[in-house]
């Protein structure tokens, strides 16, 4: 007798508790979802939503406030004392792409294969291990830099001068992108006014001070005099040291390389653009942000 | 007597520690629904763009339906406009503006797509960041690229779930709509920017 008790008791207790734990949940969700009065909470079907269309114009308060807290942080006053100069060059930037730079990387696409062009993309994103090591180091991210140590050593031998990625391929081992503006911004360095750089396109004051280190660590930036190069280095060419040029023809190659894979993207993103230049000034804060955070 | 006390309190405790538990579990499932209801209708989109036997008409309109279940746009048209200004709209005011937005927004979806070429699309994990938010994380992989798109979705009232935004690169769909659409109400008036959407031409500044 006293086990069915016992057993009875049991059951009333689990059944109690769970009938409480579920109230809890409703009332909780119910706070959480502040005012709105019509929120259907486990799947009570009871509840009809019919017209739902009509109400989607009507005012919903409670419902949106929600949202509103999450993207409304970014309404603040943009400091943006070279609105009037970013917005030329923005421009300038804009008919240079069209008229320059993209049709210069279609004849360049339509001469050479992927693999080659590909190819290219490897062996200018190899030589830039040193910056990626340095900043991941300064990051104290040491997988990461020991994982670009690791990609560097095998795509330089295996992956022959970096010409190919047997790293990621064979190995798995993704790349981790690091530059000294990430570097700064990891350290609390906020990005400071928007700038736009000719032909570089977005950046800010950090960032744009962060380019003379990432030059620095640049190794296309360092064509030595050599015999053999070509064309030959020595002397100047029109008030130039063809050394300099060398270092141009270099970036030259690489941007238009690299657009060459990625024709059609910039058109395609402008579309979501109503004003160009705060669209672009947008979508480049938003993305650094972005790879701060990681 | 001492017993059954203990007996009781170990019931109860079981009770409790496997309830929250079983809960736990629920919420797990309902978010890994989530992720597989998200991979469905992107890998429909993607095997839709593959067939060849489609036109491409049908294939934007096999596309368009696919993912009208998936993202709530007028709730997007709304939240980039923000509450400020939506409040100001009149009834109609705020259809015309949802109806032009919505077009928008498929169109430039379906322009993204026209890019399309042998990338995969990985979908990686879904992350519950609040009670009603899920965040599903995916990869669009090409061979030598992988472009990071959160798709976020909400808890609608009908208990489905819905995308109301997107984050490309993190980069925010809406928040991108939102600033700007900001920035041009600051010197013109609803109106005229019902107006620039309408003629999508001028938008190209």
């Amino acid at each position: 007798m006293p086990k069915n008790i016992l057993v009875c008791l049991t059951y009333f207790i689990v059944f109690a508790m769970s009938i409480m734990t579920l109230k809890g949940q409703i009332v909780v969700a119910q706070e959480k979802s502040s005012q709105s009065s019509n929120a259907v909470l486990l799947n009570d079907s009871s509840f009809d939503e019919e017209g739902g269309d009509e109400d989607e114009f009507e005012d919903e308060d409670g419902f949106d406030d929600e949202f509103e807290d999450e993207f409304s942080a970014s309404e603040k006053e943009i400091f943006d004392p070279l609105s009037g100069y970013n917005r030329v060059m923005t421009g300038f930037n804009d008919v240079f792409y069209f008229y320059v730079l993209d049709p210069v990387s279609r004849g360049y696409r339509w001469v050479l294969p992927s693999m080659v062009r590909r190819g290219v993309k490897n062996f200018f994103h190899n030589l830039l291990f040193p910056l990626r090591f340095a900043n991941n180091a300064l990051q104290l991210k040491a997988k990461n830099a020991g994982e670009e140590l690791l990609r560097f050593s095998i795509n330089s031998t295996i992956g022959i001068l970096g010409l190919w990625d047997p790293a990621k391929d064979l190995f798995g081992f993704e790349s981790h992108e690091e530059d000294f503006g990430q570097t700064l911004g990891y350290y609390g360095v906020g990005g400071g006014f928007h700038v736009v750089i000719p032909f570089l396109g977005p950046s800010n004051l950090r960032d744009m001070f962060s380019l003379y280190p990432d030059i620095q660590m640049d190794p296309a930036n360092y064509v030595e005099n050599r015999p053999y190069n070509f064309p030959k280095q020595e002397g100047e060419y029109l008030g130039v040291s063809r050394q300099t040029l060398q270092a141009v023809n270099m970036k030259l190659l690489k941007t238009v390389n690299n657009e060459s894979l990625r024709i059609g993207q910039y058109e395609n993103l402008k579309k979501d653009a109503i004003e160009l230049y705060p669209f672009l000034r947008d979508v480049y804060e938003q993305n650094r942000a972005k790879q701060i955070r990681e | 007597m001492q017993t059954t006390k203990k007996i009781i309190f170990n019931v109860l405790f079981v009770s409790i520690f496997s309830f929250s538990f079983g809960t736990s579990l629920l919420v797990a499932d309902e978010v890994s629904a989530i992720r597989e209801m998200t991979k469905e209708k992107v890998d429909h989109v993607i095997s839709t763009l593959k067939d060849n036997n489609l036109t491409k008409e049908e294939k934007k309109e096999g596309i368009l339906q696919t993912i009208d279940g998936l993202f709530d746009f007028s709730l997007m048209a709304r939240l980039s406009l923000g509450k400020k200004y939506w409040k100001k709209l009149s009834i109609e005011g705020r259809k015309e503006f949802t109806e032009l937005f919505v077009e928008r927004l498929k169109q430039s979806y379906l322009d993204k797509l026209d890019l399309y070429t042998d990338e995969e699309v990985v979908v990686d994990e879904a992350k519950l960041i609040k009670k009603k938010r899920v965040e599903v994380l995916t990869y669009l992989v090409s061979k030598d690229d992988k472009m990071e798109m959160t798709y976020k979705l909400y808890k609608t009232k009908k208990n489905t779930w819905m995308v109301y935004d997107v984050d490309v690169l993190g980069v925010s769909i809406v928040q991108t709509y939102r600033s700007q659409f900001s920035g041009v109400l600051k010197n013109e008036s609803l109106e005229k920017l019902i107006e620039r959407l309408r003629s999508s031409d001028e938008l190209e500044s």
